[in-house]
């Protein structure tokens, strides 16, 4: 019994693995392909690997730049959203005043209208404050997003902490302030962690205010991507170098504070 | 120097007032229990003196000097919780060297002290553990081990043993007692049990409903209860109560009957178990009552009466294999083991 429930148990893992994992390994392919593997009708799991794609999108094309903006931006809202969003959620978490739960929600709400019915409203926003075109304006357009994320996912990890630690550290000398930046952040510093880590994956994945706020000058890798659709056909090699290397910091992210991720946007949805 | 609360009153949003024109002043070197039951203010009176609620209205003053819009940490004040409020991400060291490290003490000098502290606290053992793996008398300790490392002038207790478990709750009460014994430091000490309260304080200031009700030294408030309140609450088991009419020198209440120094009209007559005595032949002075229960706690026992409705509870030493429940018991009540409240009020009357 026992037995059979662990075989089908790693014959289901097996699967989704495969139904997830496939894709994935067929881009990281073609990424060595020839222009001629990648074409060829029948699919090609044998081939001779070449390493042209790379320079050819990364230096003849000059895309390199774009890897430095996608961190920029990614890096740049991260650290905006969770220094403004932390000092709210732990507000939120803390203190009562009038129209809190109010308040809170209405955090929420920014993220529930599409995120196309503002495109046009930031784009004439960022034209008047002379951001367009500029990875500033990325920037702060992802910390519109990110900023309600960190406060809802903050407030749960800093009312976990016991109040009267905010206190302890009160009567050991510090100021509230003090208290908050020298012991309940580094206290919730998992869960901060979790919350950066999220905030910079939906930043770097993310495509449409990017496309619209910037034409050249400050593209991030995703916008990169479809300039490599050409009049004369899509070059999927170099589609799909630029692709592994924009998964790569993911993936690295990703497993490095995986626990805390799981754990971090499972408390959120329980908690919120 | 002193510390002096001064018509301290504390209204919370929802309306509900903690503490009600509070005064109260003490000396430093003094172990002060703030005791009542829960809701009555002590708690709040606490963190006030604290800092970590402010006043609605009246003055905190320490050493004549007005604190009450002082920042904890300019109050010269540790702080011990009833939950340890330990850091759990510091090691027991750090935990206990933090208030020094604020301070920016030397390094040599805060292992100096935290070492000093630590062996008083007899937790010199544990100091590089995590407070997750303490128990719960250990971490008590640390706790008091950081409110006392940098040598406040005054250390706060807001209810600290009652997350312990009740023998090492009697043992941290003496270490207490030892402590501060030792250190002749200021205690302020929180709790709703009566029997920490007398044996830790030079002084119990007992609070009901935000209001100071009495203020004196453990015995004086055993022996001498402002008001029913205090006599009930103090003592285990609680101050025999009884409702009663005065006529010609003699309290009626039921089958009691019993010689007063009162003025005729009601009376509350009070009298503590421990005070009442079994009496041997029925006498003209003894009442005699039905035994309703027996409860032995060895060495001692205690017989419960039914008056008339009322409750009357004895506790005696003596040999009372003999007595069985609904067996009538002869009973003495010494005129000078008797306290005598006003029937309506509750207030002592002399």
């Amino acid at each position: 019994m026992n037995r059979s429930y662990k075989i089908l148990a790693i014959g289901v893992l097996a699967c989704v693995l495969i139904i997830a994992l496939t894709p994935y390994v067929w881009m990281l392919l073609t990424s060595f392909k020839g222009r001629l593997d990648i074409l060829s009708p029948e699919p090609r799991w044998l081939f001779t690997p070449t390493l042209s794609n790379y320079p050819a999108v990364f230096i003849d094309k000059d895309y390199l730049p774009l890897v430095f903006n996608s961190l920029i931006i990614s890096l740049g809202s991260t650290v905006l959203s969770v220094v403004i969003g932390a000092p709210a959620a732990y507000v939120f978490a803390r203190s009562d005043f009038a129209g809190k739960e109010d308040l809170f929600f209405f955090f929420l709400t920014t993220r529930m209208a599409p995120p196309i019915s503002i495109a046009v409203p930031l784009f004439l926003f960022f034209t008047t404050l002379g951001l367009t075109d500029t990875v500033y304006a990325v920037v702060i357009a992802h910390t519109s997003f990110n900023l309600s994320l960190v406060v809802w996912m903050m407030r749960g990890f800093f009312a976990e902490i016991p109040k009267e630690i905010d206190e302890a550290a009160m009567m050991d000398g510090r100021s509230r302030l003090g208290a908050f930046v020298r012991v309940i952040v580094p206290l919730a510093a998992p869960g901060l962690a979790a919350t950066a880590v999220l905030c910079f994956i939906l930043s770097w994945n993310e495509f449409l205010y990017a496309f619209i706020l910037v034409a050249f000058e400050g593209r991030p890798l995703t916008v990169g991507i479809p300039g490599l659709i050409t009049p004369h056909g899509t070059l999927w090699g170099q589609v799909a170098a630029v692709a592994v290397v924009a998964t790569l910091p993911i993936l690295v992210f990703t497993f490095l504070v995986q626990k805390h991720l799981v754990r971090g946007l499972t408390f959120g949805a329980v908690k919120g | 120097m002193a510390v002096s609360f001064k018509e301290v009153t504390k209204r919370f949003p929802d309306g509900t007032t903690a503490l009600d024109r509070l005064d109260l002043e003490f000396d430093l070197g003094e172990f002060i229990v703030l005791l009542g039951p829960s809701g009555s203010g002590k708690t709040t009176a606490c963190r006030l003196l604290a800092g970590l609620e402010a006043p609605s209205g009246g003055r905190i003053e320490i050493g004549g000097k007005d604190i009450t819009d002082l920042p904890p940490r300019f109050r010269d004040i540790g702080m011990v919780f009833q939950n340890y409020a330990l850091y759990s991400h510091k090691s027991v060291f750090e935990n206990i060297a933090y208030p020094l490290r604020i301070r920016k003490v030397a390094a040599p000098e805060i292992e100096r002290l935290v070492k000093e502290v630590a062996d008083l606290l007899r937790i010199g053992d544990y100091l590089h553990r995590k407070p997750a793996q303490l128990s719960g008398g250990q971490a008590q300790r640390v706790a008091v081990a950081r409110a006392l490392v940098w040598e406040p002038a005054i250390c706060l207790m807001d209810e600290p043993l009652s997350n312990l478990d009740a023998l090492l709750r009697l043992h941290m009460r003496t270490e207490l007692n030892r402590l501060h014994r030792k250190l002749d430091k200021t205690f302020v000490f929180v709790t709703h049990d009566q029997e920490e309260a007398m044996t830790l304080a030079t002084r119990i200031a007992v609070l009901r409903d935000g209001k100071l009700v009495q203020f004196d030294e453990p015995r004086t408030i055993y022996r001498r209860p402002a008001n029913r309140f205090v006599a009930e609450f103090m003592g285990r088991p609680a101050m025999n109560t009884i409702d009663g009419m005065v006529e010609g020198g003699v309290f009626r209440a039921g089958d009691i009957a019993c010689a007063v120094d009162c003025a005729d009209g009601p009376l509350m007559l009070g009298i503590r178990p421990e005070q009442i005595e079994l009496a041997d032949h029925a006498t003209t002075s003894s009442v005699t009552l039905t035994v309703d229960v027996k409860e032995a706690i060895e060495p001692d026992t205690l017989l419960i009466f039914q008056n008339r409705g009322n409750s009357v509870t004895l506790r005696t030493q003596s040999n009372c294999d003999a007595i069985e429940p609904g067996q009538p018991v002869g009973l003495r009540f010494p005129k000078e083991a008797l306290h005598y409240f006003d029937a309506r009020s509750g207030e002592r009357l002399r």
